[in-house]
């Protein structure tokens, strides 16, 4: 442990020297400050703002692209805040519950109080995230770099099945998408033996369908036409905003659960399904229930604010360590990133940080970075965030739509790319209505080419056959583990629903 | 309705899909073929559908869908994302964007036709100016050259 220790602060020294560049400090500082407008302006989502802006990454260093959308995840955990202290709308989904208390005291008149405590609990949390992610996800890595196939498969099996047990709505539901999800990214040809899977004599189809156009449909035009449904009447805030330091006894009432918020929050960001979303209201929760005075949120309590807000920043260091240490993803945001990595070549998993520590590093360093850029971007710079609400939804609609259609096309200059990308959001907003989750869909998507590889390689390899996974003991308790998950969330639905799945 | 239809269609998808990755081979001398995941993921699609669709009524999802007004604005995004998808390959798009951009905020947005030839001309101007000059990345182009 020691050795490790002493490892990753060499790393870090050899991620400084990567990030310390003007190029890549201009790109962390640009991806904090597009983070926090896509947090601060309402309908446009960190995982939209990423899948669009993720083409412009094709035309930089991966060491520059990733940190850009590295920065611009964390970046909308900011500026989420503002938008839900201001106005109670939340900027973006894990920053829904701040709404509760921090515009409770927007209304006393501490919207100023309201925001710094909001912007330095997500810095502190940030930050301290930041710093454990530096020697666990080295640890993580160190201990998967024995895993053969069958133990990958077993580990994807068990990072889907635990993204299926987090989500709120019907499992069954659940379950669904996650096949569709393989079976969507089985179109095309098989890397294994070149057959065409699925293309029905289709060019267009034969390379397979583009990940891009997926995600930029799904998350971002389904999107917008749940938005453009209403009528958004845009809320201008025209008080100046007063008192960015908290007072003393609002350090007092917010260090501990700024602490508890950093520590939930990040252990909630390692466990797929978890992530950003989940970490603030879990937050909430427990600062309500351990609250000597419950009463008191939803009237104002900066418990409220300072909890949530540095659970969610801290959920965002503890979903990046999955995807970099073990190439798996535990929510959208971090399926694009691994997509991201993908498509410039680098294959993430337990060998990432031993084949591209100038990467690892240069992503890990950049995190202590964007934190201070954005510590800076939101305190002193909050009423300008505040003033960007006057652009009326009805203005930024039609620019993220365009931004969309570039985006989809860029991928692979076809045309046929748009079409998949149309296809996709009405059928994500259709199923968004029907109360089933996407957010399985884009992790199977993701993940499927390894999965399948894996289990391919494994049943190749075993003289057994399925017997295999039985027989090595990682994979047999892994697998075993999904099956409980499996069997508590099916358990779970049945007390809801009063004996029917 | 909409659900129990849903429902049937997942049930046809899984059935026709695992049909067809049977066609492709599950397991062969050599080990597993490329039929096996895709018929796996078939399969629990079937499954699924199957379960959803003997679910008490009470269970199904409610949709809110749009009507009136609200629908025209949700099929006016879809017609103009439409248009752009088929105009693309011919107006280019810089030409075929600024009429989507011109139908949006008209059809949908209601916006005055001085607004929206301005908001227009100057989204596509920036998104052609950063995506097709400062990155450098090549977008179609109609028969006037831009």
């Amino acid at each position: 442990m020691g050795l490790l220790s002493v490892e990753a602060l060499g790393g870090l020294l050899t991620g400084f020297g990567v990030i310390l560049t003007p190029e890549n400090l201009y790109l962390c500082f640009l991806g904090s400050l597009i983070g926090t407008l896509v947090g601060v302006l309402p309908g446009v989502g960190p995982l939209a703002a990423l899948a669009l802006l993720l083409p412009i990454t094709f035309t930089l260093s991966p060491v520059g692209g990733m940190v850009m959308l590295a920065s611009i995840f964390y970046g909308a955990m900011y500026g989420g805040s503002t938008t839900s202290i201001l106005l109670n709308i939340p900027g973006e989904a894990a920053s829904v519950v701040t709404c509760i208390d921090g515009h409770q005291m927007a209304k006393q008149g501490r919207a100023g109080a309201a925001l710094g405590i909001a912007a330095i609990g997500s810095f502190v949390a940030g930050t301290l995230g930041v710093i454990v992610m530096t020697f666990f996800a080295p640890a993580i890595a160190a201990v998967a770099i024995r895993f053969g196939p069958p133990e990958n498969f077993a580990l994807m099996v068990l990072g889907v099945v635990c993204t299926l047990f987090m989500i709120t709505g019907s499992p069954v539901k659940g379950v669904l998408m996650m096949a569709l999800g393989f079976l969507t990214a089985a179109i095309g040809i098989d890397v294994v033996n070149g057959r065409e899977r699925f293309t029905f004599g289709s060019v267009n189809l034969s390379a397979g369908i583009e990940l891009l156009a997926v995600v930029i449909g799904l998350f971002g035009l389904t999107e917008v036409l749940s938005n453009v449904e209403k009528v958004v009447k845009s809320t201008v805030v025209t008080d100046r905003i007063r008192g960015l330091w908290p007072s003393l006894a609002d350090w007092r009432a917010s260090w501990r659960p700024m602490l508890r918020g950093s520590g939930l929050g990040f252990v909630l960001g390692l466990v797929p399904g978890g992530g950003p979303v989940t970490a603030s209201f879990m937050s909430y929760a427990l600062e309500k229930r351990i609250s000597a005075h419950p009463e008191r949120f939803g009237k104002g309590a900066v418990e409220g604010v300072a909890g949530p807000e540095s659970a969610n920043n801290a959920a965002v260091a503890g979903s990046i360590i999955p995807v970099l240490s073990l190439g798996i993803p535990g929510n959208p945001v971090t399926a694009l990133l691994l997509g991201a990595l993908v498509i410039q070549g680098i294959q993430p998993g337990p060998l990432f940080i031993t084949q591209r520590p100038d990467l690892f590093w240069g992503i890990v360093a950049s995190m202590y970075v964007g934190n201070v850029f954005l510590l800076l971007l939101n305190l002193p710079l909050v009423g300008l965030w505040a003033q960007l609400l006057r652009v009326p939804y009805r203005v930024l609609f039609p620019v993220v739509l365009l931004l969309s259609m570039v985006g989809t096309y860029s991928a692979n200059k076809n045309v046929f790319d748009l079409w998949v990308m149309l296809g996709f959001g009405i059928a994500g907003y259709v199923l968004h209505k029907l109360e089933y989750d996407l957010a399985p869909f884009v992790i199977a998507f993701v993940l499927a080419p390894l999965l399948e590889q894996s289990l391919r390689q494994s049943l190749a390899m075993s003289p057994d056959g399925a017997m295999i996974f039985v027989q090595r003991p990682g994979t047999a308790l892994m697998l075993v583990a999904s099956a409980v998950l499996v069997a508590l969330m099916f358990r779970r639905k049945q007390k809801k629903s009063g004996g029917d799945l | 309705m909409i659900e129990r239809t849903l429902n049937l269609f997942w049930i046809l998808l899984g059935a026709a899909a695992a049909a067809y990755a049977w066609t492709l081979g599950i397991v062969g001398p050599s080990g597993p073929e490329s039929g096996l995941f895709p018929f796996i993921s078939a399969l629990i699609i079937l499954g699924a559908g199957v379960v959803l669709l003997l679910q008490r009524s009470g269970d199904a999802a409610v949709p809110d869908f749009p009507r009136g007004a609200a629908l025209g604005r949700v099929l006016g995004v879809v017609a103009g994302l439409a248009f752009m998808a088929v105009s693309i390959p011919y107006l280019g798009f810089a030409v075929s964007g600024f009429i989507t951009m011109i139908i949006l905020l008209r059809a949908v947005e209601k916006s005055g036709w001085l607004f929206s030839i301005a908001l227009a001309v100057a989204s596509v101007a920036v998104v052609v100016g950063l995506f097709g000059h400062v990155l450098g990345m090549t977008l179609p182009r109609g028969p006037w050259g831009f």
